[in-house]
């Protein structure tokens, strides 16, 4: 956003162009993708459980198959609900960035392009991660309720797809940070020629 | 010795590894939510998740301080920012120890209550570990802050400082 359109909010923004000395999305933004990856293995571990089974007699770890989909079902509605507060912060800090707009990133995107990118994906995977959580909802206690293998093989395959495009997703939105250094203190300090040197400890 | 060929970020790979690595150590902030859930509404299939959750918390610590070690060696550390670093180091090693112990404790309690389960009500938790898991998240969090800053405020790795740090401007 232009810095006018940012004054007039009347914040009292740092040099990090934040109300606060950290931002919040991408703290948040470690829980999403944590749970929701880790929701999706153990999901892929429970299927496969005969295969892995004697793995776990050998490691002398007690392992039973419905724990795997307790960690695949309770992970996954734990990532929708974070997701929405990940969001929610990635909009607020998003409005208030002024971002560098004669750069270009790893992937060839200016700053903006990979901000549009990065909210407009945001958005889009909020969706995508609580349509995931009715569905497993559905499987665990509906469809497959009682099925020695609570999930469905396509499931799992959304899941691998929905991890790769994560992946992506999460790379533009580091790339605001270590190469646009959005909302990154030392780094405007440089950008405006002045020393973090001079920073507090 | 061998030369490594480094990045606008001062690494030799695209983008810093320890902090993608971190994601999982949240887990252990999942396990903990789970174990009070569990605790406080009888439910053994959350203290399943939380049980898994923390072994996941617990060998992400070893993958991250391993990175963590290898990105902070290649970081240009400047002034201001030793002391924080300083502490993010020794607190994190401390975390390695200590969440591998929890996570040991977690396994016999787990153990125990599976045994438990056929004779009397096994769905509470000792309030020991509860107090113990408490400290740790504690602990967790002033981690998150100090690592946060140290990308967030005093930019290691950030392209705009390792530019500005290789042309031999002070800092």
């Amino acid at each position: 956003m232009n810095s006018q359109w940012i004054d007039s909010l009347g914040l009292r923004l740092g040099t990090n162009g934040l109300p606060y000395e950290i931002p919040m999305h991408p703290q948040l933004v470690h829980l999403t993708l944590g749970l929701f990856i880790i929701a999706i293995l153990f999901d892929i571990a429970g299927a496969i459980f005969p295969i892995e089974r004697p793995i776990f007699r050998f490691l002398g770890l007690p392992a039973i198959r419905s724990g795997f989909f307790d960690v695949g079902w309770y992970n996954l509605l734990g990532a929708s609900i974070v997701t929405f507060f990940t969001v929610a912060f990635g909009f607020c800090e998003l409005l208030l960035t002024n971002a560098p707009i004669n750069q270009k990133s790893d992937w060839g995107l200016n700053a903006s392009w990979t901000l549009l990118l990065h909210g407009v994906g945001g958005v889009l995977l909020l969706g995508v991660i609580v349509a995931m959580t009715f569905w497993r909802g559905l499987q665990r206690y509906h469809w497959r309720k009682g099925a020695s293998r609570q999930v469905q093989w396509f499931y799992l395959l959304v899941g691998i797809v929905i991890m790769g495009i994560l992946y992506i997703h999460g790379t533009l939105g580091g790339q605001l940070g270590s190469e646009f250094g959005v909302h990154v203190t030392a780094a405007k300090l440089v950008q405006e020629g002045a020393n973090p040197d001079l920073l507090p400890k | 010795m061998f030369a490594l060929t480094l990045n606008s970020q001062n690494l030799p790979y695209p983008d810093p590894i320890h902090p993608i690595v971190v994601h999982f150590i949240a887990m252990v902030f999942f396990s903990f939510i789970c174990d009070i859930l569990g605790h406080s509404t009888y439910n053994a299939h959350l203290f399943e998740v939380a049980f898994w959750n923390i072994l996941v918390g617990a060998m992400a610590t070893f993958v991250a301080i391993v990175f963590g070690q290898f990105e902070a060696g290649l970081a240009q550390v400047y002034s201001v920012v030793q002391s924080t670093l300083n502490f993010h180091t020794l607190i994190g090693w401390s975390l390695g120890a200590i969440i591998a112990a929890i996570t040991a404790w977690r396994f016999m309690i787990r153990d125990h209550l599976r045994r438990a389960e056929r004779h009397r009500n096994p769905l509470k938790l000792p309030p020991g570990y509860l107090g113990i898991a408490t400290f740790l998240i504690c602990l967790v969090f002033l981690q998150v802050y100090l690592g946060s800053k140290l990308f967030w405020v005093y930019s290691l790795h950030v392209e705009a400082v390792v530019k500005v740090m290789k042309q031999g401007v002070s800092p």
